[in-house]
């Protein structure tokens, strides 16, 4: 991999891996005695769903870790790959592929209307189950996090849901955000206060936009009103510190993370057109993303939840170079090479034009980027010391971490229906699961999760309660 | 505006078609020469013009029905790969042109007409251009446009951005397949306001389809470009033969024509009209600098009041050639700058700056031009200039009557503790330049948009828009788009509704549902700067129409002091707003609206300064006696006695000052000594004053009068009456001098004590033009109440003079109410009137530069009887309110 990295964050490279562009305070390191964060010898446990949007078509997936799954080979001893998976359950006639798709990830189940789950994600169903009484003081009870601009509908990029199919958390866009979520709370507001706060904020947002629209160079205003306009933002802001003043209530918390220089909001997904974003653009933001969630990992402030690397039928016109392991693989460049612009120029446009007997070339160069980058994510909860447990071995290998994209969206042998890619893997959840290759399960999805669910010892199951359950053995160490 | 009718007859077609080549080959620097072509409504915005020794840009800088173009300029492109511009053709190898050229006349013309015809006449090189390849382009990237022509293939595509499409400008408008070919085609897009646009190849019409919305969100920073994409990757390639863009559809005939005329015809070589003159440089300069320097440094003494030395500097000086004052052309032969050129004069006061004094010099040696009835201070002793638009947060009131009228939501008690009282300036509290914006705005704005969004029942305010109850983009993205437009007074943009999608997606990722969803768009949108403020896009130079949204609101806050309602944001749906004969039906539908009764009380509230009656309190050894409830009775008699005057009997609004009646309690009437209402009845009661000499009309009022203080100061009353009934313009007393009011004793009353300042040779030259104005007052006191002495006793009168601005003799009176009567029939209040309610409407003060359209505007008025519902239909038919200004226009051109 070539592509660049915050110069901050070399400052930590030293520090045992924690690559995260913010300074290192002593109490950040593991090991140390701040309340639930406490290492203890016995291993919590925890559940994420990580998600990528725009999955890999099943031809495309090779049977090994070569090919796209070339990112994943480092850490082929903590993943179990599914092929050959049904998700015939979660497939909707007349509904978006990419939504259906994506909300059948994790939860083995169609959407329930456009902004609700049809049940649990996996995640919440075993915190439910091992924290009936809630997690321990301090920690966030469910953190939901990505970066993602595709957002017509919540399923594309919500990942984690209650029993009921409302989101389990409000999720944080920005690494700022997650920052917050995990380290800060808004003076003097409690959870649902906090929630309001937030939308709150997000209505500030677009006031703030406004303002900036009109004191920008398209401004239509004349000098003087650009002038007044210019004092109205400053008592916005001024306002805004005031009334959206953080305490930091962790004393090991990092210093708050520089402002996003993305789109974010409705300006990130403008009436589904698309966006331009360059690959350095993109992987800065998410590796932020992906560095603060996976510290909220090590520091134990977070042990359930989901974080989401672009949304399903993600909209980007992505372009710049891309390295892997010092090579150049491609060249993304998508509105130049499919010869159109807005959504007809987006990378999603290569799904629907996949084809099995070309080469799908931009595809696979796609594909091998979203894996190199949710593998960026996987090893910062796996190399270095930071990550080592009690047990000796790492929190990747001792949580359930399950991978999914759109995979909701049919059979596994119907490429016509899988225009949207599929995607199944779990990580070993302490031994739990058979790491280490890639399997064919020739299974149905919502199987394999309640097996999952099974072997983390929870009792609820996902899916339709007339459904009849097949153990998925082959998955079990 | 001179009205050009051109229909467009055939010899005229083949005369423009012989001049074709001749006008191509022109060498000018300047494309004067350029005209409109056809129709009385058909304007050439923007014409490229080949040549083979330049190209050059006409943009008509003229508005509505205009054929003159003033402002042609030779063009500014950068050429990029294999162009070969040849006699009359440009052929393009790969290559483009970019034109980094004002966009602004362009923009603003399309803004204002929402209408658009592209013509192109062209041949392509080939028939597999793909993309589409980019024949004429006005855009920013492959992404973002306002509009492009391109070739796919073999047929001709063309985006259009409006403010219901992309901003890619898709769903665009294609020709069939097939329906190009490599040969020398002619290509016009039209686009109605309506929505419906066509596109036609060799005069016959080959799509047609409906593109909504309108083109308030053009960028004016992109660039127009032939041959290629802005930023590459869309070559076209093949030959242009001419290029011209108009502000209007074309229709089926016209283009046929066009079509049978060939390349060029939409550019007439006829010899330009030379416009009129209207002013020559003498003139203008008499009316934006001498007429200032007059005003600053003679009129003091030589006004019609003073005529010291016998000289009056305020009339046409030619009257004075004969003593020597002034010799026309020649000024080192005249008296006037003989003695200012020795700074003789002023005397004992500073002396004029060798600038002011080369001014003068130029004025007189250039004809000593004289423009007018007299230098009226009132008008030139205000700076010169126009001034800008600017953005006009709402007052407190309008606030509070923009969300009754828009949610149904009563915020009255809410806006007034919430956010910071609006602050009189320049005689009212709804002058742009004072509506400032505090921290205590920020907080009040936003607790104002979360109560008002939590009064509301979203699903019923959501059913006004829709029936939909989903998150989904497709419902969303419609709901705030219409309720945005509702909301935020017109359209919203791509962007802006993008923002507000991203407030509702932000609700739903956090487990929200459609009504929560509903709340905080409108949370969002009620802080929106399109919603505390009325924004106006200002052209960088001169003045521009505004759009018809911009209208609607103008009308909407002129005439109600709140929002546009459905039919005017329909008829500016329509384009149909912005036009004379419009805007007076509408100006009658809507002064028929109890909200424009609300509105003339702001302004009577304002003008008369009625809020300081709520802080009134006189002093208990004067008035011991006296009932703070009394001072709300007078402020409601006052608003009382307008609203009869102005909406019942529709009376012309002098009769202000003299109309025989007013409302009064009990106690008011035996406050003011007059007959008592019918007993019985609550509140304020309207009784005669026919028989009453000493009362009628609003002087007579406890209201105004008790501006005066307890002592009812003759300087504060005459002030009044020369500021805010006469527009005379007095200067601020000199340092040093006790302005602490000097009170009565035994033997001599308030009216002695002023004739003893009048009489003063250090004060009598400034008192003399206020205080008697107020000398027929003395009999009320301080609280109104009527006296016929003093409280020691003197006798006290209601005689006096009154010397109206600009003349020479004073009108004696010999009781209040002949008084009165002089100043209802006086031509002066009438105007003043006019202008107070011209100022409170466009929300400024006034400068000379608006003097041509205020008059303009007071005679109209005038004309039509008077009343307020004359001068209010008459200032926002005027350009006053039509136009934007940059702030160097002048608002009469």
């Amino acid at each position: 991999m070539n592509a660049p990295t915050l110069n901050r964050r070399k400052l930590l490279k030293g520090l045992g891996g924690i690559a995260v562009g913010l300074p290192i305070l002593e109490e950040m390191l593991p090991g140390t005695s701040y309340g639930a964060t406490k290492k203890v010898a016995e291993i919590p446990v925890r559940a994420f769903n990580v998600f990528f949007g725009l999955g890999i078509p099943a031809p495309v997936q090779p049977g090994d870790f070569s090919d796209v799954l070339e990112p994943l080979a480092s850490l082929k001893d903590q993943l179990l790959i599914l092929r050959e998976v049904d998700q015939v359950r979660c497939d909707r006639s007349g509904m978006n592929a990419h939504f259906d798709g994506a909300s059948g990830a994790f939860t083995a189940t169609p959407p329930d209307g456009e902004a609700k789950s049809g049940g649990a994600s996996m995640d919440q169903l075993v915190r439910r189950s091992h924290y009936p009484d809630g997690l321990p003081d301090g920690m966030v009870s469910t953190l939901v996090g990505g970066t993602f601009f595709r957002r017509s509908r919540v399923g594309r990029y919500v990942h984690s849901y209650n029993p009921d199919g409302t989101v389990a958390a409000t999720i944080q866009e920005r690494p700022r955000d997650l920052f917050e979520r995990v380290f800060g709370k808004i003076r003097g507001s409690g959870e649902q206060d906090e929630r309001v706060e937030n939308l709150k904020r997000s209505v500030l947002d677009s006031v703030v936009g406004q303002y900036k629209y009109y004191i920008g160079p398209n401004s239509p205003l004349g000098t003087v009103s650009k002038e007044k306009f210019k004092d109205h933002l400053d008592r916005i802001r001024e306002y805004e510190q005031r009334a959206f003043a953080l305490d930091i209530d962790d004393p090991r918390a990092p210093s708050m993370p520089p402002p996003s220089e993305l789109k974010h909001g409705g300006a990130a997904d403008p009436g589904g057109e698309g966006i331009d974003i360059t690959l350095d653009q993109l992987r800065t933001e998410w590796h932020l993303m992906a560095d603060l969630y996976a510290l909220a990992i090590q520091m134990d402030r977070a042990r359930f939840g989901s974080l989401t690397f672009l949304a399903a039928g993600e909209r980007i016109r992505l372009k710049g170079d891309y390295h892997f392991n010092g090579k150049l693989v491609h060249q993304f460049d998508d509105s130049a090479q499919l010869k159109a612009s807005g959504s007809k120029g987006c990378s999603h446009e290569w799904w629907h034009k996949f084809n099995e007997k070309s080469s799908n070339q931009q595809l696979r160069a796609h594909a091998h980027m979203k894996m190199n980058e949710v593998a960026y994510f996987l090893k910062r909860l796996h190399e270095g010391e930071e990550c080592r447990e009690a047990n000796g071995k790492s929190i990747l290998e001792n949580s359930m971490l399950t991978i999914s994209t759109e995979s909701g969206d049919g059979r596994h042998n119907d490429v016509k229906r899988e225009l949207s890619g599929v995607f199944h893997a779990v990580t070993g959840a302490g031994g739990r699961f058979k790491t280490g290759q890639v399997l064919n399960a020739k299974a149905e999805g919502i199987d394999l999760y309640n097996t999952m669910l099974s072997a983390m010892s929870v009792k609820e199951r996902l899916g339709p309660k007339e459904h009849q359950h097949v153990n998925a053995d082959t998955i079990m160490a | 505006m001179k009205q050009i009718p051109v229909a467009l007859p055939s010899s005229v077609i083949d005369r423009r078609a012989r001049n074709w080549r001749e006008f191509n080959c022109f060498e000018r620097d300047i494309a004067t020469d350029i005209r409109s072509i056809s129709s009385h409504m058909h304007r050439v915005a923007i014409a490229f013009i080949l040549s083979p020794f330049s190209w050059t840009l006409a943009i008509s800088q003229e508005s509505v029905f205009s054929t003159d173009f003033t402002a042609a300029q030779k063009l500014n492109y950068t050429q990029k790969g294999e162009v070969n511009p040849r006699d009359g053709e440009v052929v393009l190898n790969g290559g483009h042109l970019v034109f980094k050229t004002d966009r602004d006349g362009l923009i603003g013309k399309m803004k204002t007409s929402n209408e658009l015809s592209v013509e192109v006449w062209f041949k392509a090189a080939n028939l597999k251009h793909k993309g589409p390849a980019r024949l004429f382009t006005f855009s920013k990237n492959t992404s973002e446009r306002n509009f492009t022509i391109g070739q796919e293939g073999d047929h001709i595509e063309v985006r259009l951005r409006t403010t219901k499409t992309g901003n890619n400008g898709l769903p665009g408008i294609a020709a069939p397949k097939k329906s190009l070919k490599a040969e020398r085609t002619h290509l016009v897009f039209t686009r109605q306001r309506n929505g419906e646009a066509r596109l036609y190849l060799n005069g016959k019409e080959v799509a047609k389809q409906r593109i909504e919305g309108n083109f308030s969100n053009w960028n004016r920073d992109f660039n127009l470009i032939v041959g290629d994409e802005n930023g590459g990757g869309r070559a076209w390639r093949g030959t242009v033969y001419s290029l011209c863009v108009v502000d209007s559809a074309l229709n089926a005939s016209e283009i046929k024509t066009l079509y049978d005329s060939g390349p060029g015809s939409l550019l007439s070589s006829a010899p330009p009209e030379k416009p009129e003159l209207v002013k020559n440089s003498n003139e203008i300069l008499f009316e934006t600098q001498v007429t200032t320097i007059l005003t600053k440094h003679c009129l003091e003494c030589h006004d019609s009041a003073s005529q010291k030395g016998d000289l009056d500097l305020s009339k046409n000086l030619k009257s004075h050639t004969e003593d020597g004052v002034i010799v026309v052309g020649k000024a080192a032969d005249s008296l006037l700058w003989e003695s200012v050129e020795s700074d003789e004069m002023p005397k004992d006061r500073d002396p004029i700056s060798d600038a002011e004094k080369k001014i003068l010099k130029d004025w007189l040696n250039g004809g000593g031009s004289w423009t007018i009835d007299f230098v009226d201070p009132a008008i030139y002793s205000r700076p010169p200039d126009v001034s800008p638009t600017k953005a006009q947060r709402l007052t407190v009131t309008e606030y509070v009557r923009t969300i009754r009228d828009t949610f149904g939501v009563d915020v009255e008690t809410q806006a007034r503790e919430w956010l910071p009282a609006d602050v009189r300036a320049d005689g009212f509290s709804n002058t742009a330049y004072n509506l400032t914006i505090d921290l205590e705005h920020i907080e009040g704005f936003s607790n104002l948009a979360g109560f008002v969004a939590g009064k509301i029942d979203p699903a019923s305010f959501a059913k006004r828009f829709t029936n939909k109850r989903d998150l989904t983009d497709k419902t969303m993205i419609a709901l705030i788009d219409a309720m945005g437009r509702v909301v935020l007074r017109g359209p919203l943009s791509g962007e802006e509704t993008a923002l507000y999608r991203g407030v509702s997606t932000s609700v739903a990722s956090a487990g929200g549902d459609f009504d929560e969803a509903i709340r905080f768009v409108v949370e969002a949108m009620l802080q929106s700067p399109r919603f505390i403020y009325r924004l106006e896009e200002t052209p960088e130079q001169g003045r521009q129409l505004l759009d018809d949204y911009e209208m609607a609101s103008r009308l909407s806050y002129v005439i109600w002091g709140s929002s546009p309602d459905r039919k005017l944001l329909e008829l500016a749906d329509n384009g149909d707003l912005n036009h004379s004969g419009q805007i007076k039906a509408q100006a009658a539908r809507m002064l028929n609206d109890p909200k424009a009764i609300e509105r003339s009380l702001d302004f009577a509230s304002d003008w008369l300064h009625l809020d300081r009656l709520s802080h009134l309190q006189p002093g208990k050894e004067h008035f011991p006696d006296w009932d703070p409830a009394l001072a709300s009775e007078m402020r409601s008699e006052t608003l009382a006695f307008f609203r009869e005057v102005v909406w019942k009997e529709k009376l012309p609004l002098s009769s202000l000052l003299n109309a025989p009646f007013t409302f009064v309690s009990p106690a008011l009437a035996d406050h003011y000594g007059i007959p008592a209402p019918v007993a019985g009845k609550e509140g304020l009661q309207r009784v005669d004053l026919s028989k009453v000499v000493t009362r009628g009309g609003i002087l007579t009022q406890g209201s105004v009068l008790t501006i005066g203080g307890d002592e009812a100061s003759m300087v504060t009353r005459g002030l009044f009456v020369l500021n805010d009934l006469l527009r005379g313009v007095i200067k601020d007393p000199p340092p040093c001098v006790s302005t602490v009011p000097v009170p009565s004793e035994p033997g001599k009353t308030q009216r002695m004590i002023a004739m003893e300042r009048v009489a003063s040779k250090s004060c009598g030259a400034c008192h003399v033009r206020f205080e008697p104005l107020a000398y027929g007052l003395e009999r009320f006191d301080g609280l109104g109440a009527f006296h016929e002495k003093d409280h020691f006793g003197n006798p006290l009168r209601d005689d006096g003079e009154v010397l109206f601005p600009g003349t020479a003799e004073p009108v004696a009176y010999k009781q209040v109410g002949e008084l009165m009567d002089l100043l209802a029939r006086s031509d002066r209040v009438k105007e003043t009137l006019t202008w107070k309610l011209v100022q409170f409407a466009v929300g400024r003060p006034l400068s000379a530069a608006d003097a041509e359209s205020v008059f303009s505007i007071h005679h109209a008025s005038q004309e039509a009887g008077g009343r307020y519902e004359d001068v209010i239909s008459a200032i926002v038919q005027s350009d006053l309110l039509r136009y934007a200004f940059a702030g160097n226009s002048n608002p009469s051109h």
